[in-house]
């Protein structure tokens, strides 16, 4: 029995691979940072000049080669979590854009199921805030929320200081990568954001294309992107595709997470049901999508915009028609050339970059 | 010619340290915090007071943060702690939380203090903030859907014309810039005090009883005795709360 189910698991995993397989060949990324120097060095965020300004203020934190290779170890090491295995990387997997791919919402120690789908993580130095419904202000303070959560990785940073004070191996980065050597929370979510802050994602065909390099798009990439300009980009503007809003998109509530949202963070009624607006980057390897991961490609996604829209009072207003309907007209041709621009979206570069990488 | 070097810099600094007023030698002060309710010692659980909107209740836990601690001195010059030793839980159930000992501040005469009630989110997490992560941690203090913190943790139960002993929870922190409860509160001090090498005691008290009411915005608990992350109750409570403290 136990054999059967293994099988028809592969046969899925294969057959959700050849489905979805969203990458042609594994570039060789460039310089992989590994090494813990005697002698630290600063490493620079290279930002492409048509992104938004930072808004992590590097001054505060600036990432160095230590900082990124303990933040690495950190963010790899199941040891933050209570069980010893769920580390951060156990559910944002770099393959799929650092999501957890094969599961809806995410997993957490002891078999927990959260109720909401892990974000990807990327270009997170642009970001004025984190997590679905932005109950975390400042990257260094993100990763207390999954740490300490019982669903997630049920830890304390009590614990962890004290684990990692015990490994020699942690004591001599936290020492080569911080003036004062502390292995303390504060270092600790410094590191994390060194490594984090370097994930920018800005080689997709769509970045090759608005830096004039000579790469053109398809005609149907082309009328996708001037149909996503049309009908997509007020809540996902700009270059990252996201104006950093909270809106509720029409879906159902579903009664089994009943996630009221935004509403959470603020206690305003008015932020019921209302999630951030996704950064649409590698949004072809993030499946599944929405806050719970609940429709499976990007085609369910399109359908639910143009014929899925559940109407509530705090519904976004965009997702309105003068005539009274709800949701965004798309024909299935729209769909498909609104799909192929944001299959541009995704950078294997970044993707396969072998600095960001567990092993 | 490094020796007159040395000399010169050696009278320089001796004559810089005359003409600095701040001549007292650093000491350490204690901020001793005590709970009362309307003038009498805050008792946990057995004692019922009444609020003002005439219910009984009872208080079962009351902790809060105090942060970014200033000492003023008579001449306005100001000791600031150093942030990141600055955060502090105050548990009433622990006697030792009560305290919060400062070392090392500046000799003068102070005459007055400032710090804030809760974590102020201009400063998080920089400055070392995230330090205070396993204090909050070990008191309760930190949610665990949101980065932040709980200001304050106000539990017990209370009795309604038609029901007795039904709890009451008061969490209230900041939460992104739309409900932003970190007050900073500035007393002066009842008698000045000299550090100079020597041991001083700073008495603050806080009166429960504010919570519920400050003369301008009282609430009762049959009206919201829930109040957690709250855009209505939460700010009132964080307002009184800011009224709340005095010097002994």
């Amino acid at each position: 029995m136990i054999k059967q189910f293994y099988i028809l698991f592969l046969i899925v995993l294969l057959s959700a691979c050849g489905e979805n397989e969203p990458y042609e060949d594994a570039p060789v990324a460039e310089d992989p940072l590994e090494e813990t120097l005697e002698v630290d060095v600063a490493l620079t965020l290279e930002i492409p000049d048509y992104f938004p300004d930072l808004t992590y203020d590097l001054s505060q934190n600036p990432p160095t080669q230590n900082g990124f290779v303990l933040g690495k170890k950190l963010f790899y090491d199941g040891r933050l979590a209570s069980d010893g295995v769920v580390s951060c990387g156990f559910c944002h997997i770099q393959a799929f854009a650092f999501t957890h791919h094969t599961h809806i919402t995410s997993h957490g120690v002891n078999g927990a199921i959260g109720k909401r789908n892990a974000q990807p993580l990327h270009n997170l130095a642009f970001m004025q805030e984190f997590t679905w419904d932005g109950a975390a202000g400042h990257l260094d303070a993100q990763p207390i929320i999954p740490i300490t959560a019982e669903v997630e990785m049920n830890n304390t940073f009590n614990n962890i200081v004290t684990t990692l004070s015990q490994d020699p191996e942690y004591v001599e980065m936290f020492a080569a990568a911080f003036d004062n050597g502390q292995i303390d929370p504060d270092n600790i979510l410094k590191a994390l954001s060194q490594f984090m802050l370097m994930m920018v994602s800005a080689d997709s065909k769509y970045d090759r294309f608005l830096r004039n390099d000579g790469t053109t798009l398809t005609s149907d990439e082309t009328a996708g992107l001037g149909l996503f300009e049309a009908k997509c980009s007020s809540c996902h503007s700009g270059v990252l595709q996201t104006d950093q809003t909270y809106r509720n998109n029409g879906l159902s509530i579903d009664p089994e997470f009943n996630d009221i949202g935004r509403y959470r963070v603020t206690g305003q009624p008015s932020d019921s049901l209302k999630f951030k607006v996704p950064s649409l980057r590698n949004i072809e390897a993030t499946f599944p999508y929405m806050h719970d991961g609940r429709i499976p490609d990007l085609e369910a996604v399109l359908d639910h915009y143009s014929d899925g829209i559940v109407d509530s009072p705090t519904l976004d207003p965009l997702l309105r028609n003068a005539d009274g309907s709800l949701g965004i007209p798309l024909t299935e041709a729209e769909k498909a050339q609104i799909i192929a621009f944001l299959k541009t979206l995704t950078d294997d570069n970044f993707i396969f970059d072998d600095r960001f990488a567990e092993f | 010619m490094k020796k007159i070097f040395l000399l010169t810099f050696a009278v320089a600094a001796l004559i810089s340290c005359k003409s600095d007023d701040n001549q007292a030698a650093p000491g350490e002060v204690n901020l001793v915090f005590k709970n009362q309710v309307a003038g009498n010692d805050l008792i946990l659980s057995s004692q019922t007071y009444t609020n003002a909107s005439g219910e009984s209740y009872r208080v079962n836990e009351l902790k809060y943060i105090i942060s970014d601690i200033v000492l003023i001195g008579s001449n306005g010059q100001e000791f600031v702690v150093p942030q990141s030793e600055s955060y502090f839980v105050v548990n009433e159930a622990d006697n030792g939380s009560k305290t919060l000992s400062i070392p090392e501040v500046e000799g003068r005469k102070y005459s007055k203090i400032r710090f804030g009630f809760g974590v102020d989110q201009s400063n998080y997490p920089l400055n070392g903030v995230n330090n205070f992560i396993p204090t909050a941690e070990e008191t309760g203090m930190l949610w665990s859907w949101s980065a932040g913190y709980k200001f304050i943790k106000f539990e017990g139960d209370y009795d309604t014309d038609t029901s007795t002993d039904a709890p009451f929870i008061i969490h209230v922190g900041s939460h992104g810039t739309t409900l932003d409860n970190y007050k900073t509160i500035e007393l002066d001090l009842s008698t000045d005090i000299s550090v100079n090498d020597n041991t001083n005691n700073v008495n603050l008290i806080f009166d429960v009883a504010r919570v519920f009411d400050a003369g301008l915005q009282s609430f009762s608990l049959q009206e919201k005795d829930d109040i957690q992350v709250d855009p209505v109750y939460a700010p009132i409570i964080a307002s009184n709360i800011s009224t709340a403290f005095s010097t002994e």
